[in-house]
């Protein structure tokens, strides 16, 4: 039992780490914008590591999954709840990008969790070009999330300062109309998965429903 | 293929509800920050089919995952979305407000997320509830149902406090009285919910301990 002993695993307990750091970041947030964005990061640079102890130690666990994800939702949300105190005019664009950041992500999980438990796996295939590109390329994936990352670090960061400049131009500033375009495609493909996985979801439904219709 | 259009659950009604409840709420948030009565409306309206689509999948033999799921998610959507408003209402509760969010889609979802798991296994029974506080709250429908009403009025109130004092009563604002009197559901509402949360990410890891018990004997 205390080898197996997962809320000890070490993989967890730098999950545990990144929530702790998470929260700090959290309540420095709103003013002390070097401490926040250092916790921040450190929380983010800990979630490469976890991975990679749980594969090298064989310590996965489907509870450090469900808190490396929580854990990236909910720091997501909780920027974009800052940035719409910092923007108050742009709040509902924040508001849709955390609506769809949760759900999509959440959609995904729980249809990828129900179609693996049914043997209805093969559902819903994939067929839309850009969304297969975006699954299968990895480097696509890393810049997408990295470039979304940055963008709304950026733009917090902007509220405080406009850091170096370049030629008369705030370096941040620049990456946040860069950065920009990168935020939009992240956005419009996290709806495409999203609206895969909900039509997933619900054909799994239909074939439950035929698979009873045809017992009676 | 009258079989495949008996069965098109995209088109059931309780999931007609659903979609209409998602554009209200979009509504809802677009008129949030500025018009306090059209949001509120729609924002109740939203809320209001939410009690019809449960009654409709019952009648009509029209429940599905999917259904569930847009009920769930439109819940804490719309929850999610009210606290960022009042986050910028009142700038200096913003961490509260955060932590109230956080709570409330982690718990919720690790809850969700634990039931499907520990359903499709032999191991339903594991971590049986035996705080007597959190039975209490599964079991009785009137605690649970007015924890909830509080919880969401509490919130409500804070919103239309931003904009007026409502009606007064003995020189006092009623909505600002409702807004004391409801704080310590709220904070009850958290702490069953923080509570409820930890024993679903217990139960999760006793599932993986399990299932390495379980493999290690086959070893």
């Amino acid at each position: 039992m205390a080898d197996n002993n997962i809320f000890l695993f070490v993989p967890n307990l730098i999950g545990y780490a990144r929530v702790v750091l998470g929260i700090g970041s959290l309540y420095f947030m709103p003013t002390h914008h070097v401490l926040a964005a250092s916790l921040y990061i450190l929380s983010g640079f800990l979630d490469a590591f976890d991975g990679h102890a749980a594969r090298i130690l064989n310590q996965s666990t489907k509870f450090g999954a469900m808190l490396d994800m929580l854990t990236d939702r909910c720091a997501t949300m909780c920027l974009l709840a800052t940035l719409g105190t910092f923007y108050p005019s742009y709040l509902f664009f924040f508001q849709l990008v955390m609506v769809v950041d949760i759900s999509c992500h959440w959609i995904h999980l729980h249809t990828s969790v129900m179609s693996g438990m049914t043997s209805h796996k093969s559902i819903g295939e994939e067929e839309n070009a850009l969304l297969r590109f975006y699954y299968t390329s990895r480097p696509f994936l890393f810049c997408m999330c990295t470039g979304n990352e940055l963008f709304y670090s950026m733009l917090y960061l902007l509220h405080f300062t406009y850091g170096y400049t370049f030629l008369g131009m705030s370096m941040i500033k620049m990456l946040v109309v860069l950065l920009f375009p990168v935020a939009i495609l992240k956005l419009v493909l996290a709806i495409m998965q999203g609206g895969s996985a909900w039509r997933k979801l619900g054909y799994i439904d239909i074939k439950e429903r035929e698979e009873s219709n045809k017992k009676q």
